[in-house]
């Protein structure tokens, strides 16, 4: 056991922020080789590897590493300095003008690849932002960029719902110059501008999916320096000659070759491009993967391993250097609903971050291989670390404290003896959903334990699945185990936005289980009963950390995350997941991109 | 005879037909969860919500869509006949995934059918002749490992000693025939054998107690009578007559396998027919589970019909029925 | 080939037993027989009298390793028993054949009647599957069914009970056996068909000059078509003679017993007299006569000692201890006087 731990510690301490392997030596001799990645299960794409609509990071880290160029992107490294945009298509990171609703981008020279091969236009770039806005062609993050939602392109809420022929809020002046005007200052903008689903498309090829979501995922044109094999053979004269391209067979294998048409010279995030293809292969059989990165047939897994080849690294000399761990950037966490008793005194809540054993939670997911103990909302990598220390319902061992939860529960309205106890009725037969993972089933039965010792006892129901029934408020659900949250992009908002708005409440969907900042006309709409008067709202300070940039609005954001633990406390954060990869010998050089939360596909090279 | 398989054969075609309805009822009716919701992704919008069920044709009624489905399913679609549709969550035709598939299903159903029968019934043979013999005990024995252990964990030793220990090149994946014979071959060994170890024990137990009953006959003993040799007396005319429980269990086994091997297909990585109608299933794309249910339901259906026909065959007293 | 009325079968103290968890069951206990060509040899009892396995012995269809048989079976000069099985399955079907009680169950159900026929051919002769089927053709034409070249190609289930007997009967002369073993052919059949069967073993007997044994627990039968009566019970013999002998003035009470509980059509019948009792366990019988539990005549020796198969002076081979006086004394009423011409 101390054996284990202390492999772990040094596999943490080696692999720290930075994972990168061997250090880069002259690139020339890392270049080429295939770099082959094994798939666990399938690709999981949410569609169809079409990136208007994909948004899971699998696809991003694939994009934005490998074929896709946006305006601006990120340097594709480990680490708060993964997180600094950078420009890609654009000759520079714009400032913006005119109290910060106008971005002015010019671009470089950049080809598409074959079967396209032209200049990429700032029509080209529109083009993505009205197949992102058209709802018939399946766009995920809509809601970044619509003007009467989170985002505040001007003009973009008209042309998704066709009042308007084009998006008034984007102007293409000339072919290499494009402009955006917002309605309102939007500090994050330009990591929206770094989101995949914004990189050119080009309407030859696109047109011909028209209304079919998911479609272009079998010809995705490349303007990054890989695309998919067979691309150079595709026939786009027109719609009826489109074949799909050959390296992708759209459920087990995606196979990347060089894009001729790259030019490294206008490379300015880091790419390094120095294996000749990439070769993602699906595998049903996941012991299998680890096998074969051990017998030397695949470079490394996708997704993040499981504990057993983690152990399996972790405790083999041979193995250990070839284990990174880097932050997932997600928080794991129990939910409370504001409105529903006993959890609409926040000393209940108080109380349930108190006695929780959050040690024995992570022990479901690994233990201490697979993350730290989460203590707010947000992963620190997002708020630059500044609560890296704040630990507000610290017990020892963050394993639970008896006497702190009694403590906090004596304040509460539902312990009117004080006894440390929930006595009231309310918190006897609390309905609790519990979810359909292995790891759920482990983790319900200490959250009972624990909760039974202040007194609340739960009504356990296994939802399988459980987000549908979680994310509808109307059910009224008061607790449950089951969520966990990513960020889209490396920005604290994409946690705050949808888990904690007023407006992120909506009847099917819904994300803020909490109900943070529920009013009576919103729970009218989507049918929520429950006690509405003690349920506080955030969004007043979101809107002023929503308009800050810089150093002052990543601060901002870190203030919130602390108001919400010490004066909301909507959940019971538990852990905050590592992404571990377990790569093979033949792997020469490697790196984390932290806003994709995946390999730096960018900057990996093999041996031989 | 033509008049018996014509018969059988109306019969299918009214067997397939109820499938389809009741499948319909089943996926359609009876959803857990709304699929339109699931496809909405994260931003299910009431306007999104519209489009994605206008685009899956789930705002028609159900019998509006039962019957669209059953006119393509007999007349075909655009991609083909007989007209699955296209599935939910790719958009790519169902018609195209199962003929991608099913050659891997099939090609491990025929391997491991070969070689179960074979193994099968000759122990089963030997078993019923050696009766209460130590070689009857050890192939009973045998047969009930066999029967027991299971799938993942047979597929999973067999990687591990075959391919991992012992370094022969029995790997996981699929690669199709054009790829040579060799190539072909090597990825469908180690499935082959674990398949058919299963039903191998399951057909020896049957065959040997079949044998036993059948060598308890009166013609048995005229065959004796009439000096035939031991070996024909067991082979022709005993094993002749053992073999209808076999072929029953045969026809349904191959028919259940088209969509059912699951754990074989994906501890080898063979991304066959059972691994899309379970990945379908938990990803609440009605279409593709619409389009395997009805492929395993033709198949058994077309199975028993097979299996019929080989009855009387084999049996001419069931002809003048 | 040996001459007309030569002795074609000698069976000696042949005794069958078989080794059970039970216990050792004595199904044929020292029993003795010849048969010479064109003799019919009719063997009575009632079931569990031996008569079956005894026959089953003679032929080698008995597994040596579950009965343990001794005595002698002499044909043509060869003892059976003391041959390999090969040998013993060349003899089989060529030399002796059977043919059985039930001919439904006797004849695979999934083969032609013709095929089934020919196969027997082919066991114990190299000849063309051809050749085979004509012989099996020819068989059934001789054999009295219609149509022979039509029906070989059918399936028993298409035969009449009487028609499969016959094919049954065709399949074992295929070689030209010396002896016939019938081992209750009529049980399973109608009378009127019984009749004719009974007949077609008659004239099969005198066209290819051959032995038959034939097996019956119906002393009718037996009367009929027999040579010779062997009368068994609980695997013993208890009488045997001609039949004209064991007809004409029967020697012991089982054979009395039988002839006693047989309703006839000359004699007018109040009530039924079965033979009391059952037959006994094999497994280890009790000392004295077997059937002295179930005898209204026995008296002190019988219960003791084993009656002997001897011949009272006149007579013909009887185990019994009654003295011969009182034997034929009660023989006498119980004589058959116009047997064979039943009508």
């Amino acid at each position: 056991m101390v054996l284990l731990l202390a492999a772990v510690a040094t596999a943490i301490g080696v692999a720290a922020s930075v994972g990168s392997a061997s250090s880069g030596s002259a690139k020339k001799s890392l270049a080429g080789g295939t770099y082959r990645i094994g798939w666990d299960t399938e690709f999981g794409w949410t569609d169809s590897f079409d990136p208007t609509g994909e948004y899971l990071a699998d696809g991003f880290g694939i994009y934005t590493n490998l074929m896709l160029r946006t305006l601006v992107a990120y340097p594709h490294t480990a680490g708060p300095a993964g997180t600094k945009i950078v420009a890609d298509l654009a000759t520079a990171v714009p400032k913006p003008t005119n109290g910060g609703k106008t971005y002015t981008f010019h671009l470089k020279a950049v080809k598409f690849g074959p079967p396209v091969n032209r200049l990429v236009t700032s029509k080209d770039i529109l083009y993505s932002m009205e197949r992102l806005a058209n709802p018939k062609d399946g766009g995920q993050y809509v809601f970044y960029y619509d003007d009467s939602e989170l985002g505040a392109i001007k003009g973009f809420h008209a042309y998704a719902t066709g009042k308007a022929k084009t998006i008034s809020g984007i102007r293409t002046p000339n072919a290499r110059t494009i402009v955006f005007n917002l309605t309102t200052a939007e500090g994050d903008f330009l990591n929206r501008m770094a989101m995949s689903a914004t990189a050119p498309i080009p309407v030859e090829v696109a047109k011909c999916f028209e209304g079919k979501p998911g479609a272009y995922g079998r010809d995705v044109v490349s303007t990054g320096p890989y695309m998919i094999e067979g691309a150079d053979q595709v026939d786009d004269s027109s719609c009826s000659a489109l074949q799909p391209m050959s390296g992708y067979d759209g459920q087990t294998n995606l196979t990347l070759v060089r894009n001729p048409n790259y030019d490294p010279k206008t490379e300015s995030t880091g790419r390094l491009a120095l294996p000749d293809s990439f070769v993602f292969t699906v595998d049903t059989n996941t012991d299998d993967i680890y096998n074969k990165i051990k017998a030397g047939q695949l470079e490394q897994n996708e997704v993040s391993a499981p504990s057993k080849p983690i152990r399996e690294w972790a405790t083999n000399p041979s193995l250990k250097k070839l284990l990174h761990y880097n932050s997932g950037d997600g928080t794991y966490y129990v939910t409370m609903n504001l409105t529903q008793a006993p959890f609409d005194d926040i000393h209940v809540r108080k109380a349930m971050n108190l006695i929780i054993d959050k040690d024995g939670l992570r022990k479901a997911w690994g233990g201490p291989i697979s993350g730290t103990i989460a203590t707010h909302i947000v992963p620190d990598s997002l708020e630059g670390n500044i609560l890296k220390n704040f630990d507000p319902y610290k017990t020892p061992g963050e394993q639970g404290s008896l006497a702190k939860a009694q403590a906090e529960m004596k304040l509460s309205k539902y312990d009117p003896g004080h006894t440390g106890k929930c006595t009231a009725s309310q918190c006897k037969g609390v309905l609790f959903i519990q979810g359909e993972r292995f790891q759920d089933t482990q983790m319900t039965p200490i959250i009972v334990a624990d909760a039974a010792k202040i007194g609340i006892t739960f009504k356990v129901r296994v939802a399988k699945p459980a987000y549908p029934v979680i994310q509808t408020p109307r059910k009224n659900i008061p607790i449950s185990e089951r969520p966990r949250w990513f960020k889209d992009y490396a920005d604290a908002l994409t946690f705050f936005a949808a888990l904690f708005t007023s407006k992120a409440i909506i009847p099917s969907g819904n994300t803020n289980y909490s109900l943070v900042g529920i009013t009576p006309a919103i729970a009218k709409k989507v049918g929520a009963t429950g006690d509405l008067t003690n349920v506080p709202s955030i969004d007043d300070k979101y809107a002023v950390c929503q308009a800050q940039i810089g150093d002052a609005r990543v601060a901002c954001w870190a203030a919130l995350d602390k108001y919400l633990m010490l004066n909301v406390v909507p959940w019971v954060p538990y852990l905050s997941a590592y992404n571990v990869y377990t790569l093979g010998s033949t792997v020469a050089k490697w790196d984390y991109d932290q806003f994709s939360g995946t390999t730096a596909f960018a900057r990996v090279a093999v041996k031989g | 005879m033509a008049l018996y398989i014509a018969r059988r054969l109306i019969w299918t075609l009214v067997v397939v037909l109820a499938v389809l309805g009741l499948t319909f009822v089943v996926f359609y009716l009876l959803p857990a969860g709304d699929p339109a919701l699931r496809f909405a992704g994260r931003s299910p919008t009431p306007e999104t919500l519209a489009e994605i069920r206008h685009r899956l044709g789930l705002d028609h009624p159900w019998w509006y869509q039962f019957g669209r489905y059953s006119w393509h399913f007999f007349a075909g679609d655009q991609y083909g006949w007989p007209g699955l549709g296209y599935s939910y969550s790719g958009g790519f035709s169902v018609m195209s995934q199962i003929t991608t598939r099913a050659p891997r299903t099939l090609f491990l159903i025929m391997g491991a059918a070969i070689i179960w029968l074979t193994l099968g019934v000759t122990i089963g043979v030997i078993s019923a002749v050696k009766r209460r013999s130590w070689i009857d005990r050890a192939a009973m024995g045998f047969a009930l490992f066999g029967l027991s252990a299971p799938v993942f964990w047979l597929g999973l030793m067999a990687l591990f000693i075959f391919w991992r220990e012992l370094g022969l090149p029995f790997d996981t994946g699929y690669e199709p025939l054009s790829a040579g014979v060799w190539n072909w071959s090597r990825h469908l060994i180690l499935p082959w054998c674990v398949l058919a170890l299963l039903y191998a024990g399951i057909y020896a137990r049957v065959t040997r107690n079949s044998l036993l009953e059948t060598l308890g006959e009166d013609y048995i003993r005229t065959a004796r009578a009439k000096g035939l040799s031991e070996r024909s007396v067991i082979l022709k005319h005993g094993l002749r007559a053992s073999l209808t429980p076999i072929v029953t269990m045969f026809g349904l086994d191959i028919a259940l396998l088209v969509g059912g091997a699951v754990i074989t297909e994906s501890v080898f990585n063979l991304q066959g027919l059972g691994w899309l109608a379970i990945d379908s299933a938990l990803g609440q794309d009605l279409p593709v589970v619409l389009g395997v249910t009805m492929l395993t339901a033709v198949a058994v259906a077309v199975m028993n019909l097979i299996v019929d026909i080989a009855y009387a065959f084999l049996d001419p007293r069931v002809r003048t029925q | 080939m040996t001459a007309p009325g030569s002795t074609l079968l000698e069976v000696e103290e042949l005794t069958v037993r078989f080794p059970t968890a039970d216990g050792v069951v004595q199904a044929v206990t020292n029993v003795s027989f010849s048969l010479r060509r064109g003799e019919t040899l009719g063997i009575v009892g009632e079931s569990g009298s031996g008569k079956s396995v005894t026959n089953l012995a003679i032929i080698g269809l008995l597994n040596r390793k579950r009965a343990e048989i001794t005595g002698k079976v002499v044909f043509e000069g060869t003892d059976l028993l003391a041959l390999k099985p090969d040998e013993l399955s060349a003899v089989r079907g060529r030399d002796i054949a059977m043919i059985f009680q039930d001919p439904f169950a006797s004849l695979h159900p999934m083969y032609r009647v013709g095929d089934q026929i020919a196969e027997a051919v082919l066991a114990h002769e190299k000849t063309s599957k051809g050749k085979a089927q004509q012989r099996a053709v020819e068989l059934l034409g001789r054999v009295g069914i219609p149509n022979a070249a039509q029906r070989a190609k059918d399936y028993p289930h298409q035969f009449s009970g009487g028609m499969r007997q016959r094919a049954m009967i065709a399949m074992a002369l295929v070689h030209n056996p010396d002896v016939l073993i019938a081992d209750e052919p009529t049980t399973a059949l109608d009378v009127t068909v019984q009749a004719q069967i009974l007949e077609l073993i008659q004239t099969v007997k005198a066209e290819f000059d051959i032995g038959v044994i034939l097996v019956t627990h119906d002393l009718g039968v037996v009367e009929e078509t027999a040579d010779s009566v062997m009368v068994m019970y609980a695997g013993s013999v208890m009488e045997y003679g001609s039949a004209a002998e064991v007809f004409g003035l029967p020697q012991h009470p089982y054979s009395w017993g039988l002839l006693d509980s047989m309703p006839s059509i000359d004699r007018r019948l109040e009530t039924l007299m079965p033979i009391e009792g059952s037959p006994p366990s094999l497994i280890s019988p009790p000392p004295g006569c077997p059937f002295h539990p179930r005898c209204r005549y026995r008296f002190e020796p019988c219960s003791s000692v084993r009656p002997p198969l001897e011949a009272p002076p006149g007579g013909h081979l009887d185990a019994c201890h009654l003295p011969s006086e009182r034997k034929q004394a009660l023989g006498r009423s119980r004589s058959v006087e116009h047997f064979g011409a039943r009508a």
